[in-house]
């Protein structure tokens, strides 16, 4: 087997409509220049406009002018080299054809056999690590809460009143017919994922769900308002169809039959907050919602 | 010719024979431990030319570019969900209460100087790294230059793209926005979608349950500093695994698989090179100071209760939002627990899509019985069941990148959404085996006439 030679061997090969120049490099020419002139404006430029504050394009533009002018004279000038000068080597030989080849396995072979001869210590050694390796796994835990309970309850409790992002309570005669308002558990207007859409629909428009009748009073009716796909704001309200949709991916809810989805992705009802309203005309909760307020997860089944 | 002739006389004369150049070299060359023909060598280090080379080298000067770039900007980013009252210079959004983070992007876009111009910059060169990357992978599929000796470059490449990927999706969320919050939250949702263990392991990234104040603080080491290292780190060993292998060639007189030609790196490939590193900047900077991008101050901050209609990601993660969109809402009860169905789209397919990416060069070794050992690349048109499989890989991830916009092109082309929904969905089926088997018959048939007619 010939032994390859690692010197990089150089021979001029011929190149059509490039003939190798004696004493190597042609002179730049005239795009080379413009470039490097560029290249001179804009620098100045780009430091004019920086201290007159000249605004984003003006910056953008001389720096770019810089970069770009600098290139063209760089590219033209390699290329213009590169034209005069082709050279050609050996490729680094495949694996198998290299002499030291069978060495190499022989020797890896033979440490191996030196580590192993020890049986007792080097099974030791796999196991130590492997242990050591997991064990470092608990630190994992510290990142975050285990979700428990959380993702099944939200601030509602029995008797919270609905209030308004600025904590405003709302009563029966805040939300005129077809109106639409975004509501809170009292105190705790920052829940995320407590935020209901609050509807109010008369004259037999709504049809309650079974077992759901009593919990749209006069009419008041509010689904969670996290999307049940993937868990966007569901915050376009589209009074005429009476149907509310989330921006993100186009899931839209009927309104007026327990939020069923009936365009896009999403698959679940939004969950129903059941209401009531109190003596003193303040809507309230009966309770908090009866099933897990957004995007599905393993244990919601 | 005569100033040269008295230079050197003077030198001689005055005990000084070698160049600053030449000493410089000589002491590199000593100290690298290369003896006295390393540095030599490899300074005529042979590349290849073709213009399709240069994808990759786009690719690598756009990662320069973002760091460069994303270190101005770290001087002045808030990694910090801290609540403020606005109070800057946009008028519309003072008084309204936000976190330091969007604050302090608002801060560097619009009142430090040369802020936006840096952060519209680093915005582009992260589009154009993640397109850079993708067509320099296809010139690799279409060419077969990931075959035997360099299949581990080809799965660092793979690597690189959705390290990238990821790191893009990252920094776009890190300016605590509303799109860019939104964004966080479904993938949240999306983890939370991965059957036992979900809910646990998006409470372990984000902190607990969403919305949570630390996620920022957490992007962002992670943004700045992990994902570039790796990124750097397996750049480094890809262009390491270059440099020991040499660079592939197309065919051509001179060539084979044994032979190199091309030009030396020391001085015509190093100066062209480097002139591709500055056009690449100046495109990239002409953009950035033209062509708006993310005008964050547009879209407010984040907050759970708002969400905004034409919400779109980063063009490459288009075709994971296209998907997401296009997948019907199979939810599945299996015996009291709830599989959803974003599971599908956003956890098993691009894991359908990155298995075979990854094993390819495997696959196409099995395929075509060939183990062999390959310097030189193929044309596309000798390898149409390859081009046919890739044409159809293509058309299979444009249309997920369309349907990403759905909403967009309905009301841009007046279109019923849910029509346009149903025929991408048809089309995300129908489409990638058409393209492929078109493909197959063109690539082929122009083939057949080239052994047939030599032309």
């Amino acid at each position: 087997m010939e032994v390859e030679d690692n010197a990089v061997s150089e021979r001029e090969v011929g190149v059509p409509g490039a003939p190798p120049v004696p004493g190597g490099g042609s002179p730049p020419g005239w795009p080379a220049a413009v470039g490097l002139l560029a290249t001179l404006v804009g620098a100045v430029g780009f430091v004019v406009a920086f201290v007159t504050n000249a605004g984003t394009a003006w910056l953008g533009g001389s720096l770019a002018a810089a970069l770009l002018g600098l290139g063209v004279a760089l590219a033209y000038w390699g290329r213009d080299l590169a034209g005069d000068e082709v050279i050609s080597g050996p490729y680094p030989a495949p694996h198998d054809d290299a002499p030291g080849a069978a060495a190499l396995g022989d020797d890896l072979e033979q440490s191996a056999h030196v580590i192993t001869r020890r049986r007792f210590l080097s099974k030791f050694l796999v196991a130590g690590v492997g242990v050591f390796a997991l064990s470092q796994v608990v630190i994992l835990g510290a990142l975050g809460p285990r979700p428990r309970r959380s993702l099944f309850v939200t601030a509602w409790r029995r008797g919270s009143r609905l209030v308004t992002s600025d904590g405003e309570p709302v009563t029966r005669d805040v939300l005129a017919a077809g109106g639409t308002l975004v509501a809170f558990p009292e105190g705790h207007t920052d829940a995320a994922d407590s935020q209901i859409a609050l509807f109010h629909f008369i004259g037999g428009e709504l049809k309650p769900q079974p077992g759901r009748e009593t919990w749209s009073p006069e009419g008041f009716v509010a689904y969670s308002r996290i999307c049940t796909h993937v868990g966007c704001a569901v915050a376009q309200y589209m009074d005429e169809a009476k149907m509310l949709a989330c921006p993100c991916h186009q899931s839209t809810f009927d309104l007026l039959h327990g939020a069923r989805p009936v365009a896009g992705p999403a698959r679940r009802p939004l969950p129903q907050l059941p209401l009531a309203i109190d003596a003193r005309g303040y809507l309230v909760a009966q309770r908090d919602f009866t099933e897990p307020v957004g995007p599905g997860f393993w244990d919601a089944g | 010719m005569s100033d040269r002739r008295l230079m050197r006389s003077l030198r001689t004369a005055f005990g000084v024979r070698r160049s600053p150049l030449r000493r410089a070299a000589g002491w590199l060359d000593e100290n690298l431990g290369g003896g006295s023909s390393l540095l030599r060598q490899e300074l005529r280090h042979i590349f290849p030319d073709s213009w399709a080379f240069f994808l990759g080298e786009i690719a690598l000067y756009c990662f320069i570019v973002l760091v460069v770039t994303g270190i101005y900007l770290a001087l002045f980013f808030h990694a910090s969900q801290a609540p403020v009252v606005y109070h800057g210079s946009y008028k519309p959004l003072v008084g309204v209460p936000m976190s330091d983070a969007y604050s302090s992007v608002l801060d560097l876009s619009l009142n430090v100087r040369a802020g936006l111009l840096v952060r519209q910059v680093h915005h582009w060169a992260a589009l154009v790294f993640v397109a850079a990357l993708m067509i320099h992978l296809l010139r690799m599929f279409f060419t077969g230059a990931y075959r035997r000796p360099r299949r581990i470059n080809w799965l660092i490449g793979v690597s690189l793209l959705m390290l990238v990927g990821v790191n893009g999706l990252m920094g776009y969320s890190l300016p605590d926005d509303l799109l860019s919050g939104t964004g966080l939250r479904i993938a949240y949702s999306i983890t939370e979608s991965i059957p036992f263990v979900g809910p646990t392991l998006a409470s372990l990234m984000f902190g607990g349950q969403f919305p949570t104040s630390g996620v920022i603080a957490r992007i962002y080491p992670v943004h700045i500093f992990l994902l570039p290292a790796a990124i750097a780190g397996l750049l480094g060993l890809h262009l390491g695994i270059l440099w020991l292998q040499r660079h592939t060639e197309f065919p051509g007189p001179g060539r084979d698989d044994r032979t190199i030609v091309g030009t030396p790196m020391v001085p015509a490939y190093a100066l062209r090179t480097t002139g591709y590193l500055m056009l690449v900047a100046g495109v990239l900077t002409a953009f950035g100071g033209l062509l708006q991008i993310n005008p964050v101050w547009l879209y407010g901050p984040y907050t759970p209760w708002d969400s905004t209609t034409s919400a779109q990601p980063d063009w490459y993660m288009g075709w994971l939002e296209g998907a997401v969109r296009l997948f019907p809402g199979w939810d599945l009860q299996i015996g009291g627990f709830l599989l959803p169905a974003v599971f599908w789209p956003a956890v098993i397919l691009p894991g359908l899509i990155f298995t075979p990416l990854f094993l390819w060069p495997w696959l196409d070794g099995m395929a075509l019985r060939d183990g062999g050992f390959h310097n030189v690349l193929t044309l596309p048109s000798e390898r149409p069941g390859r081009a046919a499989i890739g044409a159809g890989f293509v058309a299979f991830l444009t249309v997920l990148l369309v349907a990403g916009g759905d909403d967009v092109f309905a009301s841009a082309f007046g279109l019923s959404l849910p029509i346009l929904l149903r025929t991408l969905q048809v089309l995300v089926i129908v489409l990638p085996p058409i393209v492929a088997l078109f493909t197959y018959v063109v690539v082929r048939r122009r083939a057949e006439r080239w052994l047939a007619t030599g032309r």
